[in-house]
């Protein structure tokens, strides 16, 4: 996985990172996420292709439907949560 | 009053004295009252934050008061340093939570002025009392909004497949998932009902394999898993969670072990589990279902080819090793699954369209006359009829009738040529023509080796086989596989 800082420089990867964080349990599609998250869906699309590259997101596949989940990863999961917190100042 | 309520009244007004509407509020009252700064007293007429107000008030020696409204809406004080402070209650019902002061006014203010500003800071209040409820309805929606957008996605993605293998993997796999677990099983009752059989075992850190003892059958009323199945009664504990799958009777359980963040698991995503396993067993329900249409379908056909074998022995149906070669090329290709479905069903019967043909004709050695070949076009649509009203072969059909046509446009009975000929029948059109060559029978010319037969296929792409089935075609016969689909030719 890349620098987390430099995965939440790119304004759509944060508000995916901040939104799973907040909502580990959630799977949902491009659209449903864009639509928690109020950003554009193509950003969003583009940040979770970025993001499942570096295994932060997960994908799942069928013929129809690409849905999105946050990484079981514990320590990347450990991780992100570390940064959130320097990162809203707390 | 109890300390908690104290706790939630002193909560609220300091959130309200953060509030935007205050802000608001305190911007416009800041042009009525020129000049004065504004604090925040609790019920008790303590500052909230000591430095903003009148120094005198932040000591608390302020207490001169002047006069008060008959209700108590608001009151004026003379503070040590002998200017005037304006005070309004912030109530909600008959509770005082707090008061908010302006001080240092350089006069009285009028009453006009006094009506005003509480006239405000009552708008400045409902405001904030709305702004409150959005956050707690958002709060509370939100969370459930999207727990239900999740149950939709996955709805979606358990509808997506037929194949119980593919789909049991992939409960289990969304499970682990939602219920952020390190761990997942899922079981299913077999036939007799007395057994529990694990379908699919999922740990986060290793791969488990069938071999493995968790793959063992376990005896109904035996284990966590084994009690849910005979009680039909969810177990919900700090490290798993097991919940039946359920629907007239039940038919298997599914369970999430140990989060991955070691926290214990909660209400909320036990209601999801439940949730996911709803919709799980109407997906194993339907793929079962699917799974009972194939084998009834498989059975039709079998039986079929059996009458048509009786009339004539291998005329009609074809060897083991041409239906697993079509299905091998198929799965080269990577045939989408139900065109690989149709393309077996079409493989059991492929030469129904010689049932009306002559057996003279059929049987003869050597090349056909033009007046023979006619005739087998001509028949092979008339034969297609027998098996025209069976639904579930509607499909197969025109792989069934196309499967004689060349590449090259050269071949019967439409005379289709490249893409225009259906894929399935496309691969069967290889499958055949390499039967025919390494197999030993009267009527289908002399039989060549396997590598020349290869060769032959290989030469004639382009011109009677379609070039990517041979790529894909050759590509099988490279894969030690082979041998087993030649079986004993090999």
């Amino acid at each position: 996985m890349k620098n987390i800082k430099s995965l939440f420089k790119n304004e759509a990867a944060r508000k995916i990172l901040l939104f799973f964080n907040e909502n580990p349990n959630c799977i949902d599609t491009v659209k449903g996420i864009s639509l928690w998250i109020n950003g554009d869906i193509n950003a969003i699309q583009k940040a979770l292709n970025q993001l499942v590259k570096e295994g932060v997101i997960t994908s799942h596949q069928t013929a129809s439907t690409t849905a999105y989940a946050y990484t079981n990863n514990k320590e990347i999961v450990k991780k992100i949560e570390k940064y959130i917190k320097i990162f809203k100042g707390l | 009053m109890s300390e908690s309520e104290i706790k939630e009244k002193q909560g609220f007004f300091i959130r309200f004295s953060k509030s935007n509407s205050i802000s608001v509020f305190r911007n416009l009252c800041s042009k009525i009252l020129k000049k004065s700064r504004c604090a925040f007293l609790d019920a008790e007429y303590k500052p909230l934050k000591r430095g903003s107000e009148c120094n005198h008030l932040s000591t608390g020696k302020y207490l001169a008061r002047i006069k008060s409204s008959p209700s108590r809406e608001y009151m004026i004080f003379k503070c040590s340093c002998n200017k005037i402070c304006l005070s309004f209650p912030v109530m909600q019902g008959s509770s005082v939570y707090g008061h908010v002061l302006f001080a240092h006014l350089n006069k009285e203010p009028d009453k006009r002025v006094i009506d005003a500003v509480r006239i405000c800071m009552d708008l400045a209040l409902k405001e904030f009392q709305k702004e409150q409820e959005l956050n707690k309805l958002y709060e509370t929606i939100r969370p459930r909004a999207i727990a239900l957008s999740t149950i939709h996605t996955i709805h979606r993605l358990l509808s997506s497949t037929l194949d119980m293998d593919e789909l049991i993997e992939r409960i289990a796999r969304l499970t682990l998932q939602v219920m952020r677990s390190r761990h997942c099983s899922i079981m299913l009752l077999d036939e007799s009902k007395r057994h529990l059989i694990p379908k699919a075992v999922i740990d986060m850190d290793k791969e488990i394999p069938k071999t493995d003892p968790q793959y063992k059958k376990i005896k109904l009323g035996v284990r966590q898993e084994g009690g849910v199945a005979k009680n039909g009664e969810t177990i919900f504990l700090r490290n798993s969670v097991c919940v039946p799958l359920v629907e007239e009777d039940i038919i298997g359980v599914i369970s999430a072990r140990d989060k991955i963040n070691g926290a214990p698991f909660d209400r909320f995503e036990l209601e999801i589990l439940i949730t996911l396993a709803e919709q799980a067993v109407i997906a194993i329900k339907n793929a079962q279902m699917y799974e009972e249409q194939e084998r009834m379908a498989y059975g039709s056909i079998k039986t079929l080819a059996a009458l048509l074998d009786a009339k004539s022995p291998n005329t009609f149906t074809h060897s083991d090793q041409f239906v697993k070669m079509v299905l091998a090329i198929a799965e080269e290709m990577k045939l989408p699954r139900e065109d690989i479905a149709n393309l077996h069903y079409a493989a059991l019967l492929p030469d129904t369209g010689k049932f009306s043909i002559p057996d003279e004709i059929l049987r003869k050695p050597g090349s056909l006359s033009n007046r023979e070949y006619d005739i087998i076009k001509k028949q092979h649509l008339e034969s297609l009829k027998i098996i025209e009203h069976l639904e579930f072969l509607k499909p197969a059909m025109p792989i069934i009738r196309h499967h004689h046509e060349r590449y090259d446009g050269t071949g019967y009975p439409d005379g289709l040529k490249g893409d225009k000929i259906p894929a399935g029948a496309r691969v069967m059109s290889v499958a055949n023509a390499f039967e025919a060559m390494v197999s030993a029978s009267p009527y289908k010319g002399k039989k060549i080796s396997i590598p020349q037969a290869i060769k032959e296929i290989e030469n004639n792409k382009g011109r009677q086989f379609d070039p990517e089935v041979v790529y894909a075609f050759i590509g099988v016969t490279k894969k030690p596989e082979f041998k087993n689909i030649l079986g004993a030719s090999a």
